[in-house]
């Protein structure tokens, strides 16, 4: 081996070196950042009711929780049931009709054999479709309470966030995509019949 | 040195193109979005598929419907578009089941849920080829939407690649709105009676 081929073959292995510190580097200040996050969390806010809360798809803005037996409809339920209702005011900020509120908020702790809560427009005392978009609607979730849980005399939601992507990371496709939570908010349960 | 800048030269020519393809690359969205067939409020616009044509838009506060037993009101914090027009399938049975008001800001306002058990609504409207039908959709957007509007008319919402009429409202301007509008049931060829108040 010569000399010169000596030096070519030092030099490729220095910048060999080189680029793998690099990336060793920078792999370990990006695991040890996610770890430290994970470790760390961001303490959630918490919102009053009547405060508008930014989700990115919606504004959503609490009114006030109750406990009753006659849903929105007024029309009473063959059997009694009891109910839990919650008002609040919706603004749907994306480009398009939605009707994806089940995933808005959750009871927090969430509570055993609890069904999804139902979504009424309060203009139609009906079952509320679509929302559109930059139209503000007072809606009302009713959950049909499990007869063997108490209902507790203050209901702690945790609101959810979404964010939107042009492009997603497995097909490119634009969608609306869950964040970590925006709020959470306490609402004291009053009584209607 | 001439090699150096020639080198040079060559790595930023790459990225240069590199950054041009990767901001002008159509995305998923793009690739499969609707293929649009354009037309105008008043004239039959005919795809492949269906045919449609709109033939009257009215604008209102309210909606009236009167039902068997008892009649409702809905009201809106905007304005109620209702559609009136025919459609009219092709080559084979079909329903339309996505319709859109695409305002002059870009939003896509889906047709109101809140009127779909109203008598000819597109959606529920089966087409057959040959068969002109009358449809009706109803619209709730915000006043500042209604000038410079576009009618969004597809077989779904999802499909990709799906045929989209798109029809131009020309002409339709947010300035007779009546205050309200009653849909009744009607017997014969149109289902549906529209009569403003």
């Amino acid at each position: 081996m010569s000399a010169e081929q000596r030096l070519t073959w030092r030099r490729r292995l220095f910048a060999f070196v080189v680029a793998s510190v690099g990336a060793a580097a920078a792999t370990a200040i990006s695991f040890a950042m996610t770890v430290y996050e994970a470790a760390h969390p961001k303490p959630v806010p918490i919102a009053a009711p009547g405060q508008p809360i930014d989700t990115g798809r919606w504004t959503i803005t609490f009114r006030d929780a109750r406990t009753g037996s006659l849903p929105p409809t007024g029309i009473k339920p063959s059997t009694p049931k009891k109910l839990v209702m919650v008002e609040f005011d919706l603004d749907n900020r994306s480009a398009s009709t939605s009707n994806v509120f089940s995933r808005l908020f959750a009871i927090e702790p969430p509570i055993a054999n609890l069904p999804p809560p139902a979504f009424y427009l309060a203009r139609d005392k009906s079952v509320a479709g679509g929302l559109q978009p930059d139209m503000p609607e007072r809606m009302i979730a009713v959950w049909e309470w499990p007869a063997a849980v108490p209902v507790p005399e203050q209901l702690r939601l945790k609101v959810a966030t979404q964010i939107h992507k042009q492009r997603d990371n497995l097909y490119g496709a634009p969608g609306w995509f869950d964040r970590e939570p925006a709020a959470f908010v306490t609402l004291a349960v009053g009584t209607s019949p | 040195m001439s090699a150096f800048l020639k080198g040079l030269g060559g790595v930023a020519l790459a990225a240069a193109v590199l950054y041009g393809m990767q901001r002008t690359t159509p995305g998923y969205g793009d690739i499969t979005s609707p293929r649009p067939v354009t037309g105008k409020l008043g004239h039959r616009l005919e795809g492949r598929a269906f045919a449609i044509d709109i033939a009257k838009v009215q604008l209102a506060r309210r909606v009236i419907t009167k039902g068997a037993s008892r009649d409702s009101t809905f009201t809106t914090s905007g304005v109620w578009v209702v559609v009136e027009g025919t459609a009219e399938a092709l080559n084979e049975s079909l329903t339309l089941l996505s319709a859109e008001w695409l305002g002059p800001n870009g939003v896509r306002y889906a047709a109101s849920q809140r009127l779909s058990s109203l008598p000819g609504m597109l959606p529920g409207q089966r087409l057959e080829p040959g068969l002109p039908t009358p449809v009706l959709m109803a619209f709730e957007i915000p006043e500042s939407q209604v000038a410079g509007g576009t009618l969004l008319i597809a077989r779904s919402a999802w499909a990709p690649l799906a045929e989209q009429a798109r029809i131009e409202m020309a002409g339709v301007k947010p300035v007779d709105i009546h205050s309200s509008l009653v849909v009744a049931r009607a017997q014969g060829r149109v289902p549906w009676a529209l009569s403003a108040q």
